[in-house]
């Protein structure tokens, strides 16, 4: 709860730091700025920050240099076999320097889940999961400083760019994560990403190291039986530049294993009394059926933009098994609207 | 923080002034080094001339920069002093006979919202003269570094 109250009043802050900004950009129409290269503001990532799809990089959102700011709007699109992952935000990305960032997801899932809902809602049992499109939504809060270094024009060095940044995310089903055993539903990430573009052959890599207890980046919550707090975990993206306004590539990022193997909890029912239930609705086996699993995160990306105020992003993704889901593959696409 | 950058430049500049004519805009070097046959990407020293007639053309159609050019003077000599410049920086062994890219620019308040618009006008002038994405690429490394020289506010 203090937790709470502290992110409530450092976006309180925020939100009259943006206020104060706006107020000045009327009366200085030149501090909007969209000077950056075609491309180079990147694309906004699941949690909302600038990056790739999946991972925060070290550039700063939108196509403001340091001579001014620049903002973008974003929604993205997940459709894996027993979800769909929707997350619409804003970013605001100031003097190429700092970014501040808000998105919210909203996970809807279906197929087994329904399933599981029907059988333990006929039962009675508050578990979190409905017998139709269970819903998880959660707001993600995001800033980011660029330390030192640029991504582009360092090319006679190796020199990366260099940014830190956090996430503070607000989940918003708790019945759901006490069913799926998470300790919290609200957590906080740090990050450290390393951004670098290689042009004699047209290759951008970035490396981000994430601070965080999140399963499923906080959907299905944060910690678990087999957490014992934050851990660090790697990301990658490498990115092959095909054209001034098409990026291609992929990647990957580490997931723990808070809630692996631990079976799902549904309160006041033993497994007894469920099983019988489950074979019939064709279930199966209900203890394999309902351990939970988390795996790494893997996507392929096509970026393409046309123009300044628009790009669309479109991979695989393949997101491993989530929960009680296994081989949750399918596709991305992410709109972004620059201003 | 601007310590630490102050201490990158310095090595930066140290290593400039270990080169005989430190005065002088020489070669940047590359990581990694550029293609060994990007000259004849990009069609030879005829080639890398009719781009940089490109860029001037793409440069002066373009209101937010070309006043800087219009001010500095003698396009043509801006051109001719470009092409070896660009020679030079890929490689053909060309000498660059103009001012410093640090002494030229040093009056002039350019910007990085300004230094981004040439970049621009250079993938322009690219297509324009049919040069592959990945040869023009190797130009955009090798002038990159110029960026500490030339942007000055």
């Amino acid at each position: 709860m203090s937790k709470f109250t502290k992110a409530g009043l450092g976006w309180g802050r925020s939100i009259t730091l943006c206020a104060a900004v706006l107020g000045s950009m009327t009366a200085n129409a030149e501090l909007f700025n969209t000077g950056k290269v075609l491309a180079t503001g990147g694309v906004s990532m699941v949690d909302g920050a600038g990056g790739g799809g999946i991972t925060p990089w070290a550039t700063i959102t939108g196509y403001a240099t340091r001579d001014g700011i620049n903002g973008d709007l974003h929604y993205t699109y997940v459709f894996l076999p027993d979800y769909q992952l929707q997350s619409l935000g804003g970013a605001m990305g100031f003097w190429d320097r700092f970014e501040l960032s808000y998105t919210q997801s909203i996970l809807t899932t279906g197929g087994t889940y329904d399933t599981v809902g029907l059988v333990t809602d006929t039962l009675g049992a508050d578990t979190g999961i409905e017998p139709f499109n269970t819903t998880i939504t959660m707001d993600v809060y995001g800033a980011k400083v660029r330390v030192f270094g640029d991504a582009i024009y360092d090319s006679d060095n190796l020199i990366p760019q260099i940014a830190i940044g956090a996430f503070y995310k607000e989940n918003k089903n708790e019945e759901l994560l006490t069913t799926l055993h998470a300790e919290e539903a609200d957590g906080w990430e740090y990050y450290i990403a390393a951004t670098k573009i290689f042009f004699p052959f047209n290759t951008l890599f970035n490396y981000t190291l994430r601070y965080t207890d999140a399963n499923q980046t906080g959907l299905t919550g944060f910690g678990g039986p087999n957490s014992d707090g934050a851990e660090f975990r790697s990301e990658l993206s490498v990115g092959y530049l095909l054209r001034k306004d098409t990026v291609i590539g992929f990647e990957w990022t580490q997931h723990g294993e808070n809630t692996h193997g631990s079976s799902v909890e549904l309160t006041g029912l033993d497994v007894g009394t469920l099983q019988p239930v489950l074979e019939l609705a064709g279930l199966g086996d209900v203890s394999h059926t309902l351990t939970q699993r988390e795996s790494d995160w893997f996507d392929a990306f096509i970026a393409y933009f046309p123009n300044k105020n628009f790009s669309m992003t479109f991979a695989y993704a393949n997101l491993g098994d989530i929960v009680i889901t296994p081989d949750q593959h399918g596709f991305y696409l992410s709109l972004q609207a620059s201003f | 923080m601007k310590s630490f950058l102050r201490a990158l430049t310095a090595t930066a500049m140290l290593s400039f002034a270990a080169a005989p004519s430190f005065a002088q805009t020489g070669e940047t070097a590359t990581i990694p080094s550029l293609d060994s046959d990007v000259i004849e990407q990009w069609g030879g020293e005829e080639g890398i001339r009719n781009w940089v007639e490109g860029l001037f053309y793409y440069i002066m159609l373009d209101n937010r920069i070309n006043h800087v050019f219009r001010d500095f003077g003698n396009i043509e000599r801006q051109i001719f002093l470009n092409t070896q410049l660009e020679q030079m920086v890929l490689g053909a062994g060309t000498e660059y006979q103009g001012a410093s890219m640090l002494a030229a620019h040093a009056d002039l308040n350019i910007t990085l919202t300004q230094f981004n618009a040439v970049v621009e006008a250079a993938y322009n002038s690219c297509e324009r003269i049919n040069l592959p994405y990945k040869a023009c690429n190797q130009l955009i490394a090798a002038l990159a570094p110029y960026k500490y020289d030339i942007v000055t506010k």
